[in-house]
């Protein structure tokens, strides 16, 4: 019955293929990151914070995708208020990585648009959800 | 003014900027103002010119073509049209391919980088990244490694061998020495057991005398040599008519000054004395010096350079090779003392020989003796006058005096810098006594005088073949005495009295070495029975 349960089954699906994809995006990025180091003129001051960028991305995912699945689970609107907040620092690094990138290939704007697309859905389930808790 | 020099300093740190309009890029237009043939491209070439020709040799321009989308010129020549003519197209071009590069935000990654053009403030760095037979794309790292080794070299006592310029804090000892005219130039080194003296002609006037650094003496002991200061030994000072005297205190320093319109103090010569040890180290230095005066007519001065070299503790004595003997070099010798070890020889310490001088009479002979020279065969003598008055043994001894000198050595040098310590570097002399009458004589009571000395050196050589050293292996002193028939009273005899010397050469022929044939060495790997062993 819907009405004793509070937590949100598309958004707990959303986190599953969000999981899912991430895995793919992260070995995606990297693998291409070491094509263009191979192919093209890759300098070590332009590559460090790609590199970077991309490993904190990692982290930042996996505690924004723990701390979502538990909020949601609990029905608590503590964690997933936190990790709505992380999911605006993995949107600027996605955008990074679209925009501001050393060589941005069409494989990356490609992935990090489908990355975005899921951000977005997530925090707009993510907001329904605090509400539905709060209330 | 600067605002100039900047804009010229700007103007010349990039060169002209990279064409990368397709449009405009034109591979084949390769004469100046002039219409390349079957270029489609060219801009010199008109409708009639195209008309003419038959291909375009050059289709397509694009830029790189790992972009997604870029720019490409199309040229071709529409055949059917009359006349032909060439049509030029514009286009898009895109990459298929997933993994062309939609954007870049590093500017030099398509393009060539311009390189950097040298102006005065970076040339330095230019050169040092760009000038030698290689370079890398990191040029930093390399530096670092060069800069580290000097200064350590500098704390450790340098070891000095044969020939090696003699180092001072700067730069080398410099012996001043005329180079191709008589002049003098600054920049000989002094080399390390070279003795060398120059003489060469330096410039100067009344006028300069305090500006010339090198006819200053401050200029001749303010380089140190690593940690050794030279110290002044002696100062001579020389007049005007030539008259030189010795000046007792030899700590003060004399600079050049102007003294009633001559100018004073200036060095003539300097005399170096180094100091080393038997490992090679410098440990004591001193320099002599003779300073001058000149007077206003003069130009130039005559200048006098010796440097010299001594092992500690001993006392110096002129080589007569260095290891070899060398040719025309006096032969070595000395005594042999009752205990060991073997001390210094006497002064001169040669092999000497009588001398053949005007006076032939032998007793009238002063005693005048000759050093006997390294490969020169000598021969000597005089002649005695025999009287019935003379008795046997006065004059076997006066005789024996003159053949054989004073204090004929007992060891001869075999090679021609053998210290006195070391032992067996000297070879002992044989005497041998023979007798001029071959037929044994029972009355041997009858006198024997020596009537000749002869000397023979057997000599080998020693050492590399290309560069052979002479070595003493064996002096044989051959004492010939002949009997002295009793002369009837009145009478007179003369007979000659000879000393010679002669130098033999007993090397052995040099054995070639031959190179070893190469073996072929043909073994099984040592898994080739794999399973089995």
């Amino acid at each position: 019955n819907n009405s004793y349960q509070l937590s949100s089954v598309p958004l707990q699906i959303l986190f599953y293929v969000n999981g899912i994809y991430y895995i793919f995006y992260f070995l995606a990025t990297l693998g291409m990151i070491v094509y263009k180091s191979e192919v093209f003129s890759y300098p070590d001051d332009f590559l460090a914070p790609d590199l970077a960028s991309l490993f904190i991305m990692a982290v930042l995912e996996v505690l924004r995708l723990y701390l979502g699945s538990k909020g949601n689970l609990t029905e608590e609107e503590a964690p997933l208020g936190l990790s709505l907040v992380l999911t605006v620092g993995s949107v600027i690094l996605s955008v990074y990585f679209l925009v501001w990138q050393t060589y941005v290939l069409k494989a990356d704007v490609i992935i990090n648009a489908v990355l975005l697309f899921i951000y977005g859905l997530e925090s707009a389930l993510k907001v329904v959800a605090i509400a539905a808790f709060v209330s | 003014p600067p605002e100039t020099h900047a804009v010229a300093r700007a103007r010349t740190r990039s060169g002209p900027a990279p064409v990368t309009d397709v449009a405009k890029l034109c591979v084949c237009d390769l004469l100046v103002a002039e219409c390349d043939v079957n270029c489609c491209c060219d801009p010199d070439c008109s409708a009639a010119d195209f008309s003419l020709f038959t291909t375009c040799s050059v289709p397509l321009v694009t830029g790189d073509n790992r972009l997604c989308s870029q720019k490409a010129a199309i040229y071709s020549l529409d055949v059917e049209a009359n006349p032909p003519e060439r049509i030029f197209k514009l286009i898009d071009q895109v990459n298929p391919s997933v993994f062309c590069i939609h954007a870049t935000n590093y500017k030099q990654a398509l393009f060539f980088s311009s390189p950097e053009m040298p102006t005065p403030e970076n040339f330095d760095q230019l050169l040092e990244q760009f000038g030698s037979a290689a370079f890398s794309a990191e040029p930093d790292s390399w530096n670092m490694n060069t800069d580290a080794q000097s200064p350590s070299d500098a704390n450790e006592t340098y070891r000095y061998e044969y020939g090696v310029p003699i180092q001072t804090v700067d730069a080398f000892l410099r012996l001043p020495s005329p180079v191709v005219s008589s002049w003098c130039s600054d920049a000989n080194p002094a080399a390390f057991l070279v003795n060398q003296a120059t003489k060469c002609i330096r410039s100067v006037s009344v006028e300069e005398c305090g500006n010339v650094q090198a006819v200053s003496m401050l200029s001749y002991i303010n380089s140190s040599i690593l940690a050794v200061n030279i110290t002044v030994q002696s100062v001579v000072v020389q007049s005007l008519n030539g008259m030189r005297t010795l000046l007792n205190g030899s700590d003060v320093l004399r600079l050049p000054m102007i003294l009633d319109e001559l100018c004073i103090n200036i060095v003539l010569g300097v005399s170096y004395h180094i100091t080393y040890t038997d490992t090679g180290e410098i440990i004591e230095a001193a320099a002599s010096f003779v300073l001058g005066a000149i007077n206003k007519e003069a130009l130039s001065i005559l200048q006098n350079f010796e440097i010299s070299f001594t092992q500690v503790n001993t006392k110096p004595v002129p080589l007569s090779g260095n290891p070899g003997y060398v040719v025309g070099l006096p032969i070595r010798a000395g005594f042999r003392p009752q205990g060991y070890p073997f001390p210094n020889t006497n002064k001169y310490g040669q092999l000497t020989i009588l001398q053949s001088t005007s006076i032939q009479d032998c007793l009238e002979v002063q005693g005048a003796r000759t050093p006997i020279l390294f490969g020169y065969n000598m021969i000597s003598g005089c002649k005695l006058r025999i009287t019935a008055a003379m008795k046997c043994q006065p004059l076997t001894q006066t005789l024996l005096d003159l053949l054989k000198g004073q204090s004929f050595p007992e060891y001869v040098a075999s090679f021609g810098n053998s210290q006195a310590q070391d032992v067996l570097d000297w070879v002992p002399i044989t005497h041998v006594h023979t007798s001029e009458q071959r037929i044994y004589n029972t009355f041997q009571s009858s006198c024997q005088i020596p009537v000749s000395l002869e000397i023979e050196v057997k000599w080998t050589k020693y050492g590399s073949l290309v560069n052979p050293q002479a070595r003493i292996v064996n002096v044989t002193a051959t004492t010939t005495t002949a009997t002295l028939k009793q002369l009837p009273s009145g009478r007179e005899r003369t007979i000659p009295i000879t000393s010679s010397v002669v130098f033999t050469d007993v090397s052995s022929p040099a054995e070639p070495g031959y190179k070893a044939w190469p073996t072929i060495n043909a073994k099984l790997p040592f898994d080739f029975f794999f399973p089995f062993i």
